[in-house]
């Protein structure tokens, strides 16, 4: 995932690109470096550069990285015609290329010609077999026809081979949620807390999955979870609070008749509904009534 | 023994700066034909990169071990230590096989054939070079002072048990300037250059038994691990941070 002050950098240089400021390459070259998914700047900054020829020869032998990159853009925001064309100049520079022929399966892909691109990232896969991306893209095409379990199959396929794959795992488990097969996508998120434990947004969802599932030991679960994510984001973090207050009430319903766990950080609960209450005072008066009606009437269920 | 012995300044001139010179020069020239040389990219094992991945997994369960509930990890700890069919179960037999594999694989034992020549030919004819050229005289001398150990392998050509130790010839120098460009090499040459020598005699040490023994290593750990959930630790941090948010 990306850090903080690499987000920040990337929207400055967004901004100052946008504006007229020149740094498109580097810009260029930290989404590239990044992996991030901004397709339409990335198409827009740059055609700037590779129509321009002086630009573009200013940029010697990595001219063809950028062609690689816009092509993957432009079939992003369905350019496909210069998408074709920068693949055609790749193809003739470098003839018989692996990278280039992923590039024509992919360029297939986008047209919609399923079968064909299935037939070419076959063939990819042959001389191959442990390319990473075109494993992902046949997935990523099973569940862009709609077939879902076979996308499944497939990343579960994958992720025997490559099981230290974190997006494979994210994308599985979402996957999952889909499906509402909420105990194999609450696996996945264990995956995820396991290589990564300091990112809040996997115990979140995985809290979220938790408390879906519901029966006294998951609720319990998801609210420590909950705690945790509150925890590593510092309290600012709306879902997790909500997810406090629900996740209390939750457990407060099954075990209405035991009066044992009164102790039981009930301040947690009472802190969070401040929390909320101050936050959403802050930012969104009109719905703070809506908040405190229902804050009070968990307290009372 | 203190005296000072005055180096001519020409054994500046015509020995440390020309063999330094030519040591760059031989590894920019290696660089290129390891270039040239490199077979088309070689295609890495399935099993050998399944083995990656899963030692990095079973890595990943023993640093986070505490931050996923008791039943999933020792769910995880079963599959990985099974017996049967665990992950990192490797059974003796093949243990060994691995390296004879490696052995007998024609393409593999080429291309390690094909990278250690690319090291050893140029530092055994510098070598050769250095020794025959540059013998026979003291080439420098040390800042620091050195025990009477060094003295065998720091001044072979000079034969007055006399000099002091810190006087050395100019084998030392190469072997300095060999371990010392590394540095250098990776500013010109950019990462990543064949001339990383030492870190390839590292790795080469351990390459054959690599996969299996990591393997049995991790799951060794795995099995030492103790399981303290830290989750309910949580629960009272996020109080405190709340309190803090709220007052």
């Amino acid at each position: 995932m990306v850090s903080k002050t690499e987000e920040e950098q990337v929207n400055r240089l967004e901004s100052q690109v946008e504006n007229g400021g020149g740094g498109a390459w580097e810009y260029l070259c930290l989404v590239r470096k990044l992996k991030l998914r901004r397709s339409d700047k990335v198409l827009k900054f740059g055609l700037s550069i590779l129509n321009d020829p002086k630009k573009r020869s200013a940029l010697g032998p990595e001219e063809w990285t950028l062609y690689e990159e816009v092509a993957v853009a432009a079939m992003d925001c369905q350019c496909l015609d210069v998408a074709k064309e920068f693949t055609k100049v790749l193809q003739k520079k470098f003839p018989g290329s692996k990278r280039v022929g992923r590039l024509e399966a992919m360029l297939l892909e986008a047209k919609g010609s399923w079968a064909e691109a299935e037939k070419a990232y076959m063939s990819l896969l042959e001389d191959n077999p442990l390319d990473q991306i075109v494993h992902k893209r046949r997935a990523a095409m099973a569940k862009a026809q709609g077939n879902i379990p076979l996308a499944i199959e497939s990343l579960n396929k994958y992720l025997e081979i490559f099981m230290a794959d974190q997006d494979a795992w994210r994308e599985l488990a979402e996957i999952y949620v889909s499906l509402q097969m909420y105990k194999q996508a609450a696996f996945c998120y264990e995956e995820l807390i396991l290589s990564q434990p300091t990112i809040p947004l996997f115990h979140l969802s995985y809290a979220d999955v938790l408390y879906t599932l519901g029966g006294l030991e998951n609720l319990q679960t998801a609210k420590k979870y909950y705690a945790s994510t509150i925890d590593l984001t510092g309290g600012k973090n709306t879902r997790a609070l909500f997810g406090i207050c629900l996740c209390t009430a939750a457990i407060g319903q099954l075990t209405k008749g035991r009066n044992k766990e009164d102790k039981e950080n009930s301040q947690l609960q009472s802190l969070s509904a401040v929390a909320l209450e101050k936050d959403y005072k802050q930012r969104n008066q009109s719905k703070h009534s809506l908040l405190t009606a229902t804050l009070k009437s968990l307290k009372l269920s | 023994m203190a005296e000072d012995l005055v180096l001519d300044t020409a054994i500046r001139d015509w020995v440390l700066i020309p063999l330094s010179v030519v040591m760059v020069l031989i590894g920019v020239l290696r660089y290129f034909v390891s270039k040239l040389m490199r077979s088309s990219s070689q295609l890495p094992d399935p099993k050998i990169v399944k083995e990656g991945q899963v030692i990095i997994r079973a890595r990943n369960l023993r640093a986070a071990a505490n931050f996923i509930p008791a039943k999933s990890f020792r769910a995880r700890k079963v599959y990985y230590s099974n017996e049967e069919n665990g992950l990192l179960f490797v059974p003796k037999g093949q243990a060994q096989n691995a390296q004879a594999q490696m052995f007998s694989d024609p393409n593999m034992a080429m291309d390690m054939m094909k990278k250690n020549l690319s090291m050893i030919i140029p530092q055994t004819l510098t070598f050769a070079w250095v020794n025959f050229f540059f013998s026979g005289f003291v080439a420098a001398k040390i800042p620091f002072p050195l025990t009477q150990r060094f003295r065998s392998m720091l001044q072979n050509g000079i034969d007055l048990s006399t000099v002091d130790v810190s006087y050395v010839s100019s084998r030392s120098w190469y072997f300095l300037n060999l371990f010392g460009l590394r540095g250098l090499f990776s500013l010109i040459l950019g990462e990543e250059n064949a001339t990383d020598d030492t870190q390839r005699m590292m790795q080469m040490s351990g390459f054959g038994m690599d996969p299996s023994k990591s393997l049995s290593a991790e799951k060794d750990g795995l099995d030492i691990v103790q399981h303290e959930w830290a989750l309910p630790k949580f629960e009272q941090r996020a109080e405190a941070v709340l309190r803090k948010l709220v007052s």
